[in-house]
């Protein structure tokens, strides 16, 4: 060790030094304060053995001067003293110094003094490197944390849906939210909500709410039903979380007339259905486990359909909102929240929220709140325009030819997805997909049925034989070896309309065009041509009855 | 599965949604989710339907005869246009259609 002695009479500095480089330490030597705390700072001792009474500067002034030279770095400083009162001693301890030597002093109690404060040394060393590795650690931790949150908030951003229909209000705990809230449009404009609590908060709550979000975003643009979803969110949660983390979730549908709620409830609080005045209706109770716990063939899927009035209000919570603690650690509890149901209030959430942080006081949250209200009545979405409605006035002429052999035929796929979704990819086309691959559907099967493979709609007159119609249809097409249809479709456009001619000629044997049947109300067959008249403008048989040229009109 | 159909938890109605393409396809499977089903309303869930043709018409009507006409079929959540084509077809008046 670099030991600094500082002391005025010269021979109490050698006995010192004779002592510590017989330990083998390196002693450093001032005669007075003033030139300790200059060799100080020019040799950084690890150990300061400083004398009290000196010339120029005492050994108070200038362990002061050190200590604040040091700032939080710890070199231990131990006053040697003739100086027996208390007053002094305390002294020596209370202006920065570490421990006292009596003088004359003691070889061994000097050993061992120095001994001891050597570890505290290396202790605090190692405290001050911890301390900086924790910081450091700390700042990344802040920096991931960021980087999640934004991660989450992006993703997630998209997902709650700004409808007329919902009101909702979010509150998490922590940073991040253990409580997920999700909002979308279905297919047949309806509208979907879900509201999933996972285990615990924060960031290990959150990130299930990642493949929660994907799995229920891609089921309700497939509109799928609400058991469906929730199937598929169990699933995904089952897969994806460790055996102790799992989902409390409400799953809703609202049809798009507003009158019928669909609700799957996991482990949630009851769900409140109240009329338009805010007055309770019905409570709906969980009758599911939550999310994540079960496996997919053990899944309970059976949903709650209640049939609702137009201003009737649901509204789905977390159970942060009954569990919410006061400064007296009481719950605020199910009655208190029933309170703003019984009609009394006009909006039940408002209320609700203003009396949950009433009762907390500013006391932190201590789990995440979410409250949604979803409004029954007619669903209003902001759908914008179909972006790929382009305007027909500048685009151009063309034809689209496929001409399918037996071979092509005998696949059991049928080519009209595929045609239909290569002509929905020219301009002004997209919108009219569905309408589109219904008529080419029609037309396809006639000729294909009665033209190519030759079968007669008569055998569809009872539903067995019904059945017996399709069965023939996979038979003879397993053993087509010949024939072809053609399917050509072409585009003209005039001014602010596009018409589309769809044309399919078949290799069969054509049929009598004058005697064509019309189907009555009753008959399961003989509707598809009826459909194709009603959907295009124009509708001609010709060659026989092998070909049909139908003509679509496209309006801008 | 393109055809799936669920029995209310009150044993009353059977939900039979159909995915993707409606068409004669689903034939067997339609016929096989109300077949055997006795004194219960159906729910006929077009949520999921993208397209349908006359096969399907034919099949919806062949489930009215083979139930009878006091049977209570709905047939909800269609989209725009399979709405258009049972009210072409006039199916309004052999079912409810939401």
């Amino acid at each position: 060790m670099k030991i600094l002695v500082v002391d005025d009479t010269e021979a109490n500095r050698k006995l010192l030094a004779w002592m510590l480089e017989d330990d083998g330490h390196e002693v450093i030597e001032a005669v007075d304060g003033q030139e300790a705390v200059s060799l100080f700072k020019e040799t950084e001792p690890d150990l300061v053995l400083m004398d009290v009474m000196m010339p120029v500067m005492d050994g108070f002034e200038a362990t002061q001067a050190i200590k604040e030279y040091l700032g939080g770095t710890h070199v231990p400083i131990i006053f040697l003293t003739a100086l027996s009162d208390d007053a002094s001693l305390t002294k020596c301890l209370s202006i920065g110094g570490d421990d006292f030597l009596s003088k004359p002093i003691n070889e061994q109690v000097l050993q061992a003094k120095i001994k001891a404060h050597s570890r505290i040394k290396d202790l605090t060393e190692q405290l001050k490197h911890q301390n900086k590795e924790l910081t450091r650690l700390h700042q990344f931790t802040v920096r991931e944390h960021e980087i999640a949150k934004s991660v989450f908030e992006n993703a997630l951003a998209a997902s709650i849906l700004d409808s007329k229909n919902t009101r909702h209000y979010i509150s998490p705990a922590a940073t991040f939210n253990g409580d997920l809230l999700l909002v979308s449009i279905s297919p047949s404009g309806g509208l979907y909500a879900l509201m999933a609590d996972f285990t615990g908060h924060g960031l290990p709550a959150a990130i299930g709410a990642l493949p929660v979000s994907q799995a229920f975003l891609e089921a309700a643009q497939q509109g799928a039903s609400v058991s469906s979803i929730a199937r598929e969110v169990n699933s995904t949660l089952e897969k994806f979380l460790p055996d102790d983390m799992f989902a409390a979730a409400a799953i809703a549908e609202l049809n798009a007339d507003g009158n019928r709620l669909t609700l799957w409830l996991g482990g949630m609080p009851d769900a409140i259905l109240t009329d338009a005045a805010g007055k309770l209706k019905q409570l709906i109770q969980s009758t599911h486990m939550p999310l994540g716990i079960l496996e997919d063939d053990e899944f309970e899927r059976e949903a709650n359909i209640v049939e609702v009035n137009h201003g009737d209000r649901l509204f789905l919570y977390t159970d942060g909102i009954p569990e919410s603690l006061n400064q007296q650690r009481e719950m605020y509890g199910e009655k208190r929240m029933l309170q703003h149901f019984d009609g009394s209030s006009a909006d039940p959430l408002t209320s609700l929220i203003e009396d949950v942080n009433r009762f907390t006081g500013n006391k932190d949250q201590n789990d995440d709140i979410t409250l949604l209200e979803l409004a029954c009545k007619p669903v209003e979405t902001s759908v914008t325009g179909d972006a790929s409605v382009l305007t027909l006035n500048h685009a151009l002429p063309w034809t689209l030819h496929m001409s399918l052999q037996a071979e092509e035929l005998r696949k059991t796929s049928s080519p009209i997805s595929q045609i239909v979704d290569m002509i929905g990819s020219a301009p002004g086309i997209e919108s009219h997909k569905d309408y589109l691959h219904t008529i080419l559907a029609e037309l396809f099967s006639n000729a294909l049925e009665h033209g190519i493979l030759g079968l007669c709609s008569d055998l569809k007159k009872t539903e067995d034989g019904y059945m017996e119609y399709y069965r023939q249809r996979a038979e003879k097409l397993k053993q087509l070896d010949k024939g072809t249809l053609d399917i050509t479709v072409s585009f003209r456009a005039e001014g602010r309309k596009g018409y589309l001619t769809l044309r399919l000629d078949d290799s069969g044997k054509g049929f009598d065009i004058a005697n064509r049947h019309h189907s009555g109300d009753e008959d399961s067959f003989g509707r598809g041509i009826d459909l194709i008249e009603t959907l295009c403008d124009n509708v001609t048989y010709s060659e026989g009855g092998t070909r049909v040229e139908a003509e679509y009109t496209i309006q801008t | 599965m393109p055809v799936e159909s669920t029995l209310s938890s009150d044993g009353k109605t059977v939900t039979i949604g159909i995915s993707g393409r409606f068409d004669f396809e689903v034939v067997q499977e339609f016929r096989a989710a109300y077949g055997d089903k006795k004194d219960v309303s159906f729910i006929i869930d077009m949520r999921a339907t993208e397209h349908m043709d006359s096969s399907a018409l034919g099949m919806l009507l062949n489930m009215r005869k083979s139930l009878g006409d006091s049977a209570k079929i709905a047939i909800i959540n269609c989209r725009p246009q399979i709405k258009k084509i049972l009210t072409i077809s006039r199916f309004d008046k052999k079912f409810d259609i939401e």
